[in-house]
């Protein structure tokens, strides 16, 4: 049975230009619909009467790229636990409701056109130390740097991160210290990651200050905002890494 | 890295409020322990309170104490201005994530902090205004404060902003002393969970200490005790 709703879109021309919401009916839209494809069904009657259509960013839509984040009635990627934006699905709302869609908020992540924003500043975190470096020359055995089970496995659940931006879209501070922090433990957890070890931490620390996010409250709303459920543990890793990092040398 | 260079990194000055906020815990302990000494009776709590303040260490203490609250309020104002300064444009709707996931600690308590810590230094001037420089009696050659604690807590007003007060150091330390672990880097499987509810044990078991003095001073003012 088709629903209708109705939207309220920021939307703002450039990074630059003031931003405003703005209120769309959407007709016909069907309960399995995903979030996105409602947003689609709603551009292509914008781009029908000749209007611009609402820009969003969306990639692999099956949440594992990370393209996707909208905040939906107040929440980065809506309603569902442990999911992306590209997973809420229509069905989530009711036919009648008004639904507020917002772009991910920080100074940090500058709104380029309506609802996308420039998440550019993850990649300079990851760039300040979230690598590995090794000289080049044939891989070694796999089975030559034996790695316990539950390491591997908390290195995995770190690795996770998509790098949304949903950690920073939820946190009262705009901090990012689940995404940096995610990068560094999963890295560091593993031997090859250990070598860089305190060097990581302070250089991606630095540039994350630097990016203008702001500090942890130890709250743990980006635990649950994260759609890959990341843990504030690993801030507490981050931490622990930073201080031994600044009490070493 | 140089240690002034990771002290005005972010985390730095977390793990400084951290430890400046146990510090000003431990104190509070010591301060609850020692009150409680009222219960005994004026000579014992006059005894205890001249062999405190004439001891010559206690001016170290004291300055030391002033140093790690004013570290403490002057890192977490800073910390505040650079969150706020880090969000220019609000969200028009905003919801708690917790309300899809309950793996949030968010909570009143998380999200007053400054509002109880702000609230906490005032009511620590009046405080000091009111016992440490309040009126000088004398008994036995000593400071007689059990009779100004008695004189002063006889009055239902000042109970009642008194437990308003410890109300409001509870609710800070409720959030505070879970979140100084995690500050500090505290994380395992099983002692995680174990120190949120510890950190909240010791904020109900502190504030329902210092509730019992100024209860207990009025009741005993009135002669119910």
């Amino acid at each position: 049975m088709a629903m209708t709703v109705t939207l309220r879109v920021w939307r703002q021309a450039g990074p630059a230009a003031p931003g405003r919401l703005e209120t769309y009916t959407a007709n016909n839209v069907h309960p399995d619909m995903s979030f996105l494809e409602m947003l689609d069904v709603v551009n292509e009657d914008l781009i029908k009467a000749g209007q611009d259509p609402i820009a969003f960013d969306s990639d692999c839509r099956e949440g594992i790229c990370g393209s996707c984040g909208l905040v939906i009635d107040g929440i980065p990627h809506g309603p569902d636990r442990g999911a992306t934006t590209c997973q809420v699905h229509m069905r989530r709302f009711r036919n009648g409701d008004t639904i507020t869609i917002e772009p991910f908020r920080a100074r940090a992540f500058p709104v380029l056109k309506d609802l996308v924003v420039d998440r550019g500043a993850f990649d300079r975190i990851i760039a300040a130390g979230g690598y590995v470096s090794m000289n080049v020359g044939g891989a070694p055995d796999a089975n030559a740097l034996p790695i316990p089970k539950d390491v591997a496995d908390r290195a995995m659940d770190n690795a996770q991160c998509i790098g949304c931006g949903a950690c920073v879209a939820a946190c009262k501070n705009a901090a990012a210290h689940l995404f940096t922090s995610a990068k560094i433990a999963h890295l560091g957890l593993l031997p090859q990651g250990e070598a860089e070890r305190g060097r990581r931490v302070v250089q991606m620390v630095e540039q994350m200050d630097a990016e203008g996010f702001g500090s942890c409250s130890n709250e743990g709303e980006c635990e649950a905002a994260c759609p890959k459920e990341i843990s504030i543990a690993s801030i507490a890793r981050m931490n622990r890494d930073y201080l031994k990092a600044a009490l070493g040398k | 890295m140089r240690l002034q260079q990771a002290s005005a990194s972010s985390i730095g000055s977390k793990i400084l409020i951290a430890l400046t906020g146990l510090a000003l815990f431990v104190f509070l302990i010591g301060h609850l322990a020692g009150n409680l000494l009222f219960l005994a009776g004026p000579e014992t709590f006059n005894e205890y309170s001249h062999k405190l303040i004439s001891n010559p260490l206690v001016y170290v203490a004291e300055v030391g104490l002033l140093a790690v609250f004013f570290l403490h309020v002057a890192k977490t104002v800073a910390g505040v201005l650079t969150n706020r300064s880090a969000r220019p444009t609000a969200y028009a709707t905003r919801r708690w994530a917790k309300t899809k996931s309950p793996r949030s600690r968010k909570s009143l308590a998380s999200t007053t902090m400054i509002v109880t810590g702000t609230f906490t230094a005032l009511f620590l001037a009046t405080h000091l205004a009111t016992f440490k420089f309040g009126t000088f009696y004398e008994a036995g050659g000593i400071r007689d404060l059990y009779r100004l604690q008695l004189e002063i807590f006889s009055a239902p007003g000042y109970v009642a902003f008194y437990l308003v007060a410890m109300s409001v150091i509870f609710f800070h330390l409720w959030h505070g002393l879970s979140s100084a672990a995690q500050s500090l880097g505290v994380d395992h499987p099983q002692w995680t969970p174990r120190i949120l509810v510890l950190g909240r044990v010791l904020s109900v078991a502190i504030a329902g200490g210092f509730f019992i003095l100024p209860i207990y001073t009025f009741l005993l003012s009135r002669g119910v005790l």
